[in-house]
């Protein structure tokens, strides 16, 4: 019973972990001379190593760009309150019922991180051929799947009557 | 053994603080009103001492020219400002060059001011490095401010959510308030109802 709890509370951490990285690493969109996105700019101007860290410009669309930053906060957000709910049930819960509502605070920031990342994929970038998503896009990903995976699995989950 | 690796890093360090040039910051863009004061900031990384000959120098090119013009040039500790350019008299030198601080205030903003502001800022012996621009961009309204939508959003959405809660653990408490108040006839007309029913019951058993 034990390694089942410390395998879930692991899971759950590596997600929160993911979605944390994926948000604060400016490292969603790259080209061969700047890793950008949502927060900063990191550019190398001349190719002497030497990077520079700037605000995102104008050119970006504001309010898409604000939505993306939210939706990812937020999705942070309920994922770390959805591990608070999830240890609270466990000493609250009756036996043989189920994580309901951690399971729905889980769904609930898989369905903000989903948001955060189908805005920036639609909005961001779309034209710009010489450059490729970075390893915090890619993260977020992981962080949507492990959320949902972690999410139905709570739901699905009953507590054991020891 | 400890010895070795001292030494070896003072020759890595040695040899570091030649091969890095001197790295000057400013922001990527401001934005101010009509008529307001803007600072624009200059600052610089560099792995010397502050040396007391630092130089800052700010150059403007307005947008749509080709070429610009110096407006501004600290050397020696004193502060040189334009007086025959378009910033004369609007130019002040707010910044702290023993604290690597290069700032100039530009006052009264008009939108013939919109261009690039470029900082050149030079260390001895640390001179190799390239200058950094900012843009300055003049509106007559402000625009949203950065994170307005944001902190909106997020404030928006834990609100429902909240009040999701309220509502719900409301409606609880509300319909088990009227559901005992319901109880009180139901059992009235149940306990008459299953009394009828045990004495069907119990007529088939006899």
């Amino acid at each position: 019973m034990f390694k089942a709890l410390a395998g879930i509370c692991l899971l759950h951490l590596t997600t929160i972990f993911f979605l944390f990285w994926a948000i604060i690493d400016d490292a969603w969109w790259f080209t061969e001379n700047l890793y950008t996105d949502l927060w900063g700019r990191w550019v190398m101007e001349n190719n002497d190593n030497v990077w520079v860290y700037m605000d995102i410009p104008t050119s970006y669309r504001k309010d898409y760009l604000q939505a993306v930053q939210a939706f990812a906060v937020l999705s942070c957000l309920f994922a770390v309150f959805s591990l608070c709910v999830f240890i609270f049930q466990l000493f609250t819960l009756g036996k043989e019922k189920r994580f309901t509502i951690s399971g729905v605070v889980q769904l609930i920031s898989c369905f903000c991180i989903m948001v955060a990342l189908s805005v920036y994929t639609d909005h961001f970038h779309r034209d710009e051929k010489n450059g490729w998503y970075g390893w915090s896009y890619i993260m977020a990903w992981f962080g949507w799947l492990l959320t949902l995976f972690t999410g139905i699995m709570y739901i699905i989950l009953r507590k054991r009557a020891d | 053994m400890l010895s070795v690796l001292a030494l070896t890093s003072v020759v890595l360090l040695g040899i570091a603080s030649q091969i890095t040039a001197i790295v000057v910051y400013t922001s990527w863009e401001r934005h101010a009103l009509v008529g307001s004061d803007v600072r624009l900031s200059c600052s610089f990384f560099s792995w010397q001492w502050t040396s007391p000959d630092v130089t800052f120098s700010w150059h403007y090119r307005p947008d749509g020219a080709k070429e610009g013009i110096a407006i501004f040039h600290y050397v020696g500790g004193a502060a040189y400002v334009d007086n025959k350019g378009p910033f004369r008299d609007r130019l002040e030198f707010v910044g702290n060059p023993s604290r690597r601080d290069g700032s100039i205030l530009i006052k009264n903003l008009d939108f013939s001011d919109n261009g690039t502001f470029t900082c050149d800022a030079k260390n001895p012996p640390d001179i190799a490095g390239r200058p950094s621009s900012v843009r300055l961009l003049v509106f007559e309204k402000v625009p949203v401010q950065a994170g307005v939508i944001t902190g909106a959003i997020i404030g928006v959405v834990l609100g429902l959510l909240i009040l999701i809660v309220a509502i719900y653990y409301l409606m609880r408490f509300l319909v088990a308030r009227r559901v005992f108040s319901l109880s009180m006839s139901k059992h009235g007309k149940k306990g008459k109802g299953k009394e009828g029913s045990q004495q069907k019951q119990a007529g088939p058993l006899k």
